[in-house]
């Protein structure tokens, strides 16, 4: 108990400093005023500028000293108010944007996910059975050739195939479309996304189930008499997990920010994209809302990735 | 007629070679081994680390690599000839008719699996038990191998178990579907000498209760000596010796079934007594030495065995049968010996 009381606080202060950090850098590097306003903000000598300033500076408090800046902002975003975007007559409100965009890229990711995992689970239980023969060389052959290649090269050529020329997918993703359809237009560029990492997955996986099978544990369920199969599945899978999940939780917060190139390619307006829109624009409460859910998520997936290893191994459990 | 129940022979084991092929060259960790053993009897396999004592009873049950290993000869259980069967094949003796009790009950139970479903799974498979069945049945083993507690332990994991109790558990699994042959690698190597005698009486107690036979493998002659009806010395992955375990000890024949028991550290000796050992390392597999395989180590050596190999011959008693040249009793390990009492007693004066 108290030791998940202990990484509660732990999560809370990261996100803390991770949100003062951020907001901090953007205020000092960038000019604030004058992302709202464009060249306005420096034309001081006319009335109707001179206007529009004071009026910017009052409504984003910006005479106010950073701290209380932050702890506004603060108050304001734990109550689920992300603020205005500063560009675009700051409509719609920070909060809407992310509302609208983040179930879209939650579920690309997701489903990705889930393809990686059930993809690289069989294929490492393959591949480890049969280490070091032809087959095994010849998968590990396909991995380098699918890390090694980009993601924009990936999507545009299971686009060609699988859309253009087999006309199986569909092309792009369409944000009016109802949800069964929205689903299956997610399923290419989640696939596109899942194949390297599943690749990745099915390395780290292989290896450490390498190293169990040669545990004296194995040789004693082999002297039981269970079959390979049996012996993989039962005795040797579960204990070979624990880096695989280590590194799905952190690569589930990653691709949250990270999936921009692949929701560029299948136009899905998602978070990664605006991330990159906001960031281009300095429009600082988009990035730092898009920041913090991406810290969020960081922060929860390893919760549940220590849930997991206690349930796992008895032997980590308190 | 009664006589044929009491000897039912249960392994027939002829030529028995097995191989491995590496990288280095070909490494004959058991090159030529025949051996017999009967329904109810155990059998001790004794030798140094390397001398093929493992691989000997592991490729006995065929729990071996899947590539990279040749194995020859002849394995008949129960009159059947098992060596050319295929792992699906064997998966049903495995288990069932033959069972292993490992070396180190650290590392031999699956740590993220309750003690209870480990015994629970070769009864499921094996004798079709439901699951509330195998559960029962696992409890009895756990109070047959003499654990307390054993409704609450079946819900335990292995890390909350000690040593003992953990090589308990492993015989209980190998006991659970009552097998014919039973092996035992270095039973009791990794535990606690007080514990030691305890599991190998519980072994013993078991075999005999059960009628199993037992193949106990071990380096340490003193652990065998009790245990067993029969031994058999294994040097280089060559049987050197084998007799009934009383004749072995009082009248052995080979220098190095000798020079085992004499690396035996005994209470009759003065304290702080130096630890006879035998010099020198267990050949190389890969290119044994010419002539006998112990003679570059042998304190009685002489060119006839380096050129020379002994065959297995018999020695006057019954079942005794051993592969020296010049054998412990014989006039030249006679004149050797009193040259080599000579020499130490020199060495010993001058200190």
């Amino acid at each position: 108990m108290r030791f998940w009381l202990q990484r509660v606080a732990m999560a809370v202060l990261l996100l803390l400093s991770v949100s003062a950090l951020t907001f901090g850098a953007m205020n000092i590097l960038g000019d604030p005023l004058f992302n709202i306003l464009g060249p306005v903000a420096g034309d001081v000598n006319n009335p109707d500028s001179v206007k529009l300033i004071e009026k910017a500076k009052a409504e984003f408090d910006l005479d106010e000293p950073l701290v209380v800046r932050y702890g506004l902002w603060l108050s304001d975003f734990v109550r689920g108010d992300m603020g205005v975007q500063f560009s675009s007559d700051g409509q719609p409100p920070v909060s809407d944007l992310i509302k609208e965009r983040l179930p879209r890229t939650a579920t690309l990711v997701l489903l990705a996910q889930l393809m990686a995992i059930s993809i690289a689970i069989p294929w490492a239980l393959v591949t480890a059975s049969r280490a070091g023969r032809l087959s095994d060389r010849i998968s590990t052959m396909n991995t380098f050739f699918l890390v090694a290649m980009p993601n924009f090269a990936l999507a545009i050529i299971l686009k060609f195939v699988l859309s253009i020329k087999l006309g199986w997918m569909p092309l792009t993703y369409v944000a009016n479309d109802p949800l069964s359809s929205r689903l299956w237009q997610m399923v290419l560029p989640a696939l596109t996304i899942a194949l390297p990492v599943a690749a990745v997955f099915q390395r780290l996986l292989r290896t450490d189930l390498i190293t169990t099978l040669q545990q004296d544990f194995i040789l004693m369920a082999r002297a039981k008499g269970l079959s390979r199969r049996r012996v993989l599945f039962r005795h040797a899978l579960r204990p070979s997990l624990f880096s695989f999940i280590t590194v799905v939780g952190l690569n589930t917060g990653a691709l949250i920010g990270g999936s921009i190139v692949v929701e560029t390619i299948f136009r899905i307006p998602g978070i990664g994209s605006s991330l990159v829109e906001s960031v281009l624009r300095e429009d600082f409460p988009v990035v730092l809302a898009i920041v913090m859910i991406v810290a969020v998520a960081f922060v929860l997936i390893n919760l549940l990735v220590d849930i997991l290893y206690s349930i796992i191994d008895p032997r980590v459990r308190r | 007629m009664s006589d044929n129940v009491e000897t039912e022979l249960l392994l027939e084991i002829s030529d028995l070679k097995t191989h491995f092929r590496t990288p280095r060259g070909t490494v004959r960790a058991v090159d030529g081994v025949s051996l017999t053993l009967e329904r109810g009897k155990a059998l001790g396999i004794v030798g140094e680390s390397g001398s093929g004592k493992t691989i000997l009873s592991r490729s006995i049950m065929g729990l071996l690599p899947r590539s990279g290993v040749i194995r020859e000869g002849s394995v008949k259980f129960r009159g059947q000839e098992i060596l050319g069967k295929s792992t699906k094949e064997m998966q049903s003796v495995w288990g069932r008719e033959m069972a292993m009790i490992f070396q180190d009950p650290m590392t031999s139970l699956n740590p993220v699996m309750k003690v209870g479903r480990q015994i629970a799974e070769p009864l499921m498979l094996h004798l079709g038990m439901n699951k509330a069945e195998a559960r029962q049945t696992a409890e009895k083993l756990l109070r047959d191998v003499r654990i307390p507690e054993a409704t609450r332990r079946l819900d335990q994991y292995p890390h909350e178990l000690s040593g003992g109790m953990r090589q308990r558990v492993m015989i209980a699994i190998a006991l659970a579907c009552g097998p014919t042959l039973l092996f035992a690698d270095e039973p009791t190597t990794a535990l606690d000498v007080t514990v030691q005698a305890q599991i190998l009486e519980l072994i013993n107690e078991q075999r005999r209760d059960r009628n199993m036979s037992l193949i106990l493998v071990t380096h340490d002659l003193g652990v065998v000596a009790g245990f067993t009806d029969e031994i058999a010395v294994m040097y280089g992955g060559k049987l050197v010796e084998k007799a009934p375990t009383k004749v072995l000890f009082e009248r052995m024949k080979m220098p190095y079934t000798e020079a085992l028991l004499e690396s035996i550290p005994r209470l009759d000796q003065p304290s702080h007594s130096r630890l006879a050992v035998i010099p020198g390392r267990p050949p190389d597999l890969v290119n044994p030495p010419q002539g006998c395989r112990f003679a570059p180590r042998c304190a009685y050596v002489r060119d006839r065995c380096l050129t020379e190999e002994p065959q297995l011959t018999a020695a006057e008693t019954p079942g005794h049968v051993y592969a020296c040249h010049y054998p412990v009793g014989s006039p030249e390990y006679h004149e050797r010996r009193v040259e080599l009492s000579k020499v130490s007693t020199v060495v010993g004066g001058s200190i």
